[in-house]
């Protein structure tokens, strides 16, 4: 299928995710022992058949860009089109502060937008955990005859969000912005599928007035004035990643079997950048339980409920519970961790001691000692 | 383009001393080590020494092998000028096609390919050792010495020495004799069938080793000896460090476990890796009741029993209860609720059923031996599979 075209949104770096982001965007935050998030929107997009992707970034890309390379881990470095990073070029000179809305993103590389080839566009959000099922949402996209279907989830995420009401005709009656916990309508994932022309008139028009807001100016424009919107709803595991909790709250729910399956169906494969890589080796002492060990790791300790990066030494006599460890941490002789997000190549020297809880873990920055 | 050595890698035929496990693939494609296939061991140690340019001769089941290869991406071979060629047998205008007849033939056949590179010396591998060799450091010595062939030696110890090829070196510390096998061994420099040759003289040594009716077409028994006997320089390279021939299932076994020892073999040398095309798969799951002792375990797979000095390929899944003890367990193999794998190798996506018991420990008899079970298998529910055992199909048991 070849009409269809894809835009990631990865130039999102919320301040709730504090230390984690001061190096990256949410985009590319490090997820599941060994996957970035948005190989999650790359990877839904490849087994729908886009292989035409634009990532639109802002700042803090270094680390995107050499996750995603030619994109060619998703078969997006093609002849023609294939993958495209858009940095900001379509803004005023003096731009300095951050996107203000996703508006403001999509008219800084407006220029890309007017020339892509395709009928339709694909919009995701690049820190959105969930695997898609795009295929079944292009068809339903096509069969609604509405211009614009909204991606939604079958149960209500933590934290702020949008929920779109449906009426009996299954398009959209209203939208309710920034609700909490369960209510009416259904929860937004801020993905939608859109005819290419209608994204054009919404982007020209809030330029036109000044505003940069996506939802509350865009979607609500076309929703006021009569337009049709359809819904899909992804049935399975999804989380939008804006805070630290949520972070670590979607790591951790990938120890359970049931979640683990819906995010990596074995018909829709998750693709990320490979590694080179050993097999991970379990000393004679190791225990390691309900946990996830990615490749190249040597575990001579203890792990329980862990989430665990390629590269990662635990040394013996080492307890390590509840934690993340991002890649080529070093976890010394007989350390104890618990609750702790370790950033990527992180010491700890032996016998340190470190205690986070459920609400508050520890972030540890990337390459600190401790 | 000109350069100045090539690779020639001898995939080899179908390996038949690994039975079950080359039912369906040339043995360069067994899985090895967890993340490995055997061939990744070679094509590393070229894509490290600075070798671009290899080409692979197979003439046994290459399907496996060509997918697997594809365009060398994995090993940092899809260059420009040069990169990863399969080279099966073919035919040519006016003649009957042949199979390789012989190790040399296999060379002679490809000698097209060769020329194309106009190679200064020709680097010939074979495709079922396991090491970690510079051969970048073996083509100095070879030029050094000005040798026509340079062939790689290990020392081995004088009872081993009478299964090996034998070469004999000089005062002048070039090879003066080669004996294969011999019952009594005048020294202990075990050939490790890797040869450097200057491509001119091979070349000639090739052809005239074509047009002898008597001849097997073999580097150890024909080429080799018709070069000392020639009189040209022979230089023995000595290698020092692991180096393991896979050729049969016990030999296969131990090579495996001994990746269990970061001492034997360090393949976590960022140095030197050893790269594979491995597919991408979640990291792996250790359950509640997963026991994992003095193993290598790789991703995705799902472990809720014991594991105990074993080896564990991609996406394996072991269930709760079960028992892994000194087995290599080779990609997608399954192994249910209740069941036992000891001293055994379970072959690609084989699926061991609940409370099946594959292989036994060691009872100190001349009849025991490392059981197998072939690829794509299945051992149904309470079977036994005793020592030793060789299961090609799923009605065996």
């Amino acid at each position: 299928m070849k009409d269809f075209h894809g835009i990631i949104f990865a130039y999102h770096a919320s301040p709730e995710l504090r230390e984690l982001v001061s190096v990256r965007t949410a985009a590319s935050l490090p997820f599941c022992g060994r996957y970035r998030l948005i190989d999650f929107a790359l990877s839904s997009m490849m087994n729908a058949g886009l292989r035409d992707v634009g990532v639109i970034m802002q700042r803090d890309y270094q680390s995107l860009l050499d996750h995603i390379g030619s994109g060619k881990a998703w078969d997006m470095s093609r002849k023609e089109g294939g993958l495209r990073i858009l940095p900001p070029f379509g803004l005023p000179e003096l731009h300095t502060g951050n996107y203000s809305g996703t508006m403001e993103a999509l008219n800084a590389v407006g220029e890309y937008i007017r020339d892509i080839p395709q009928k339709h566009v694909i919009l995701l959000l690049g820190n959105l955990c969930a695997n898609i099922d795009l295929t079944k949402a292009k068809l339903q996209h096509l069969r609604s005859g509405a211009p614009i279907t909204a991606i939604c989830a079958d149960h209500t995420p933590d934290g702020l969000h949008h929920r779109y009401v449906v009426g009996e005709d299954g398009f959209v009656k209203t939208v309710l912005f920034d609700r909490v916990g369960d209510g009416e309508g259904l929860p937004s994932l801020e993905g939608y599928i859109i005819d290419k022309d209608l994204l054009l008139s919404l982007m020209d028009r809030c330029k036109a007035l000044n505003l940069y807001r996506f939802h509350k100016d865009g979607i609500s424009m076309y929703l006021n004035e009569g337009g049709k919107m359809g819904v899909f709803v992804h049935e399975g595991y999804a989380s939008v990643i804006r805070t630290v909790n949520a972070y670590y709250q979607a790591n951790r729910d990938m120890l359970c079997s049931a979640k683990r399956s819906q995010l990596f169906p074995a018909d829709r494969p998750v693709r990320t950048k490979n590694h080179e890589g050993v097999s991970t080796y379990y000393g004679a002492h190791a225990v390691s339980r309900r946990s996830l060990v990615a490749d190249n790791c040597i575990i001579e300790g203890e792990i329980e409920n862990c989430i665990v990066f390629s590269g990662v030494r635990i040394g013996k006599g080492a307890k390590v519970k509840d934690s993340i460890l991002m890649r080529r941490c070093v976890v010394g002789d007989n350390c104890e961790l618990s609750h702790v997000i370790s950033d990527k190549a992180c010491t700890y020297s032996a016998g340190t001691v470190l205690t986070g809880n459920e609400r508050l873990p520890i972030v540890v920055p990337k390459g600190s000692t401790v | 383009m000109k350069k100045n050595c090539i690779a020639m890698l001898l995939a080899g035929g179908q390996g038949s001393r690994l039975y079950a496990l080359t039912q369906n693939v040339a043995k360069p494609s067994v899985p090895f080590g967890g993340k490995y296939r055997i061939i990744d061991f070679p094509l590393s140690n070229c894509a490290n020494s600075g070798i671009d340019t290899v080409g692979v001769l197979t003439q046994y089941r290459p399907l496996q092998l060509n997918s697997y290869i594809g365009s060398g991406q994995p090993w940092d071979l899809d260059v420009a000028d040069g990169g990863v060629y399969i080279l099966p047998p073919y035919q040519s205008a006016g003649e009957k096609g042949s199979w390789f007849s012989g190790t040399a033939n296999a060379i002679y056949q490809n000698m097209a390919f060769i020329e194309n590179y106009d190679p200064e010396n020709v680097l010939i591998l074979s495709g079922d050792h396991i090491y970690k060799m510079d051969y970048a450091d073996m083509l100095r010595e070879h030029l050094e010495h000005d040798a026509a062939c340079t062939i790689s030696v290990l020392q081995v110890s004088m009872e081993e020495a009478t299964r090996f090829g034998i070469m004999n070196v000089g005062e002048d510390g070039f090879i003066c004799e080669f004996e294969e096998k011999p019952k009594q061994p005048k020294s202990d420099l075990a050939s490790m069938g890797i040869y450097i040759f200057n491509w001119k003289k091979l070349r000639e040594y090739l052809i005239a080793d074509e047009n002898d009716p008597n001849s097997s077409k073999d580097f150890g028994k024909n080429i080799i000896p018709n070069m000392l006997n020639a009189g040209e320089k022979l230089w023995p390279y000595r290698f020092d460090g692991y180096w393991r021939d896979v050729g049969t299932i016990t030999s296969l076994w131990d090579a495996n476990m001994d990746m269990l020892s970061t001492t034997l073999i360090n393949l976590y040398d960022p140095t030197w890796p050893i790269s594979s095309r491995s597919p991408i798969c979640p990291p792996h799951f250790t359950g509640e009741n997963a026991q994992i002792i003095h193993s290598i375990v790789t991703e995705g797979c799902e472990i809720d029993g014991t594991v105990e000095n074993s080896v564990l390929s991609s996406a394996v899944k072991v269930g709760t209860g079960a028992n892994i003890i000194y087995s290599v367990l080779m990609p997608g193999a399954v192994v249910e609720d209740g069941a036992t794998v000891e001293y055994a190798i379970v072959g690609e996506n084989t699926v061991v059923h609940k409370n099946a018991h594959v292989g036994a420990p060691p009872d100190g008899t001349d009849a025991w031996g490392v059981a197998t079970c072939g690829p794509n298998i299945e051992i149904r529910e309470g079977a036994q599979v005793p020592a030793g055992a060789m299961i090609y199909t799923s009605e065996e048991v």
